[in-house]
């Protein structure tokens, strides 16, 4: 149920939050919002809601504090025990057991180290109230994956503030059509996330899994690059799709939309590629760790540096891994170079060429690295990416062929989605009639994928 | 209506929920009542059942009591205490033909005590000869025929010198309740099922591996009463055939201690069922799991990335054993 796109998810918790959500007065809708939340939390990882509610508390108490004078040390300790927390149980969740890892708690820490900080800079008031804080860290939208909303986008809600109330029962009506058209709007996001998720990147993660069953030494170099544009496609639709759906989800409460992915392949240049790919992250890396740091001010040694620090922090976090860290570096490098290479000497047109060329040929690369944990295999699929140091074994060279012809429904969609302009496209004339009915059954097409795959361990089971 | 212009897909989507599950639950008990209701899996809302059943060419519109196809015997994965299902009439009706058949032909074949029967067909009044497993090369699998599912699949696609020598009818997915029936086979003439294709051209040797996608349907008994249906029926069919019976190959040990269904117990209990099929005159078992095992009994996980398939480079492995493990006559 923790998953959205999850059928308990979507015809139980949804339907019956949001109801709930709604007829509860205005004034007490955050009480409603906090409750579902940690009771959405309590059905996917009830051993570690202690976890999150000690986090929330102390971190509440610990903002408090700030209500007067602000205090540099305290908000250092904050940071520290936060920073602490996350290190802590990722090292348990590496080494002892991943089931000691709490749901999203990268997540929650960086909302809660982000509102102290907002909070020692004058950016949010300090004397928030407890449910308001709490509401904000723990909200269910954002609570297992992000966005990583700022807490001054949090307190931007009118469902939640009791403004509306006081006017009168005059505008019942009105504020009905207000809700209604917060729904539908939610709904249509939540449905485009729905659907990138459970129509793309489900079935291209099908394809990514059938090409390891080869045997990464045995694939064609085709089917070796099939797969770099496989694997990225998948996560990229994975994440933007859960991204659409906590932020359709989020508008259906009344929030604003949480922008989380912008077309990042139609960037010319890695690192505005990563300026567009997971944004709520990027910016509180940028916010939270590269500014404090210096960020480009002071001088090319210390940005250098700061860049390193940044891309090393970011792999550590994916993971204690060999090619979580490589991958990092590598982003470093091709960052570095661009930063002080192409983009500084080259014609703007060539620079403009190679920028697009890393990001749609390096970037995927860069996946297969993220995807392939493994040493050995990573170093069986890169010599089968380039084919310079021998054959591989037992390789199939019609395999490339066979898969698209069976894939290339979920391949050619996914491909033609990374215009930027046929989402934006969709997303100006989303309430068109043709969009609606459209967007109708693409649902209930994700429905009936979702009732064949789960729960019946004999449909993704087909040898 | 004004509601309707404000909100088309929520009450669109809305309506339709409230429609598609009243309507599981009213026809739980009739249309659906084949449908597993997942005692095994999560607990889900209703409304997966009409999807589920979709897929399985189940609409409300279908009558209660007549189930499409083999989904009859596909769908009972619990059924591991259940009595077996009745057979349905195409299957019996083969048995039936071969028992006659048998009968005119006095061939014994299905016979497993190995009673030599006087009036052999050959005319070789002597004692039954005694066959045993010899190297072969790979011209042997020039008259062969494999049948089986993605595992066979995978070895025509990986094995080179089979795949060019003999012919393949495998297929993702392929269990022994619908390896005959199923139309996968491409001709000129569009698809068409194993049992018609056996029909139009002979075959030296046939080596069937089927079992791991139907290893939650049923007991070894209940296989082994299906195993032993095709095998007759292909006997019938192609009389001068020698028929290998590969036994299943087995998961990983990390899948078979995770899985509930996928377990080397199961598929040893079923290889053991199989087994007794064969009556090495010609009929033999095979059980290549020799040559990829870990040492423990199960498949050795440097062999397979998903914990069931061979790795393309692996298929080698089985190929050899094949090469090692030949019948001449």
């Amino acid at each position: 149920m923790i998953n959205f796109s999850d059928l308990n998810f979507i015809f139980r918790f949804l339907p019956v939050f949001v109801i709930a959500f709604y007829l509860t007065p205005s004034r007490f809708r955050t009480w409603t919002l906090l409750l579902g939340s940690l009771l959405f939390y309590a059905v996917g990882d009830p051993r570690m809601l202690p976890a999150l509610v000690g986090a929330v508390v102390v971190n509440y108490l610990f903002s408090r504090v700030q209500s007067g004078e602000k205090s540099r040390f305290m908000l250092i300790f904050i940071v520290l025990i936060d920073a602490l927390m996350l290190v802590e149980f990722k090292i348990l969740g590496q080494y002892v057991d991943n089931t000691l890892l709490p749901v999203g708690i990268s997540f929650y820490i960086f909302k809660m180290i982000s509102y102290q900080v907002d909070v020692y800079r004058n950016k949010v008031k300090a004397d928030a109230a407890f449910k308001d804080v709490a509401a904000y860290f723990c909200m269910f939208p954002q609570l297992v994956s992000g966005p990583i909303m700022r807490f001054e986008d949090y307190e931007n809600n009118r469902m939640l503030t009791d403004s509306d109330e006081k006017r009168g029962r005059a505008h019942g009506r009105k504020k009905l059509r207000t809700i209604l058209v917060a729904l539908e709007d939610g709904l249509l996001y939540f449905v485009a996330g729905l659907a990138m998720k459970v129509l793309l990147a489900d079935h291209l993660a099908m394809l990514w899994k059938e090409i390891g069953t080869i045997g990464y030494e045995s694939i064609s170099t085709p089917l070796a690059w099939l797969g770099a544009v496989t694997y990225s496609l998948e996560l990229y639709f994975d994440f933007w799709g859960y991204s659409l759906m906590a932020a359709g989800v989020g508008i259906m409460l009344g929030f604003p939309f949480v922008l989380n992915f912008d077309h990042p392949y139609g960037s010319s240049g890695v690192s505005e590629f990563y300026r567009r790919w997971h944004v709520t992250l990027g910016s509180w890396f940028r916010d939270y760790i590269y500014i404090p740091l210096g960020g480009s001010r002071k001088g090319n040694g210390r940005t250098f540096l700061n860049l390193l620090v940044v891309w090393l922090v970011t792999g550590f976090w994916h993971g204690v891994s060999v090619n979580f860290i490589l991958w990092g570096l590598v982003l470093f490098a091709i960052i570095v170079c661009e930063k002080y290479l192409v983009f500084r000497y080259l014609p703007k047109k060539i620079a403009g060429f190679v920028g697009h060329f890393n990001v749609l040929v390096l970037i995927p690369l860069t996946w297969v690295i993220f995807a392939i944990s493994d040493r050995v295999m990573l170093a069986d699929y890169f010599s089968r990416l380039f084919p310079f140091f021998g054959a591989g074994i037992a390789v199939n060279d019609t395999d490339v062929i066979k898969k698209l012809t069976v894939y290339w429904p979920v391949l050619a969609p996914g491909l033609i989605l990374l215009i930027p302009g046929v989402f934006k496209f969709w997303e100006n004339h989303r309430r068109h009639l043709i969009f609606t009915i459209l967007w109708f059954f693409l649902f209930w097409a994700c429905i009936f994928s979702l009732s064949n795959a789960s729960g019946n361990p004999f449909m993704y089971f087909r040898f | 209506m004004k509601l309707f212009r404000d909100c088309p897909l929520l009450v669109g989507i809305g309506a339709t929920a409230i429609i598609l599950s009243v309507m599981s639950m009213a026809l739980k008990d009739t249309v659906y009542a084949d449908i597993g209701g997942g005692a095994e899996g999560p607990d889900e809302p209703a409304i997966a059942r009409v999807f589920k059943a979709a897929s399985m060419g189940i609409y409300p519109w279908s009558s209660g009591k007549e189930p499409d196809e083999s989904f009859s015997i596909e769908e009972v994965p619990q059924a591991e205490e259940q009595t077996p299902v009745d057979e349905s009439p195409e299957e019996a009706s083969s048995q039936d033909l071969q028992q006659e058949d048998a009968d005119i032909s006095g061939n014994s074949s299905f016979d497993i005590s190995g009673n030599s029967s006087g009036y052999d067909i050959s005319g070789n009044s002597a004692e039954e000869p005694v066959y045993e497993f010899t190297d072969v090369d790979d011209d042997y699998f020039t008259d062969a025929l494999f049948i089986g599912d993605s595992r066979t699949v995978g070895l025509s696609e990986y094995c080179e010198a089979l795949d060019t020598r003999a012919t393949f009818y495998a297929k993702v997915s392929l269990t022994i309740y619908d390896c005959m029936s199923k139309e996968f086979i491409k001709t000129d003439d569009g698809k068409i099922n194993v049992e018609t294709a056996l029909e139009q051209q002979q075959f030296g040797k046939i080596y069937i591996m089927l079992g791991i996608n139907e290893i939650g349907t049923g007991n070894a008994e209940y296989f082994k009463e299906a195993y032993s249906g095709v095998i007759d029926r292909i006997r019938e069919l192609q009389p001068d055939a020698i028929i290998y019976i590969q036994g299943i190959m087995h998961v990983t040990e990390d899948k078979s201690s995770k899985d509930k269904y996928f377990t080397n117990e199961n598929i040893n209990e079923r290889n053991e069922a199989i087994s007794q099929l064969a009556n090495n005159r010609d009929i033999f078992y095979l059980d290549m799991n020799e040559v990829v095992d870990d040492g423990n009994g199960n498949l050795d996980r440097s062999l397979s990335f998903d914990d069931v398939h061979l790795k393309a480079s692996s298929y080698e492995r089985w190929h050899e054993f094949l090469l090692h493990n030949g019948i001449i006559r």
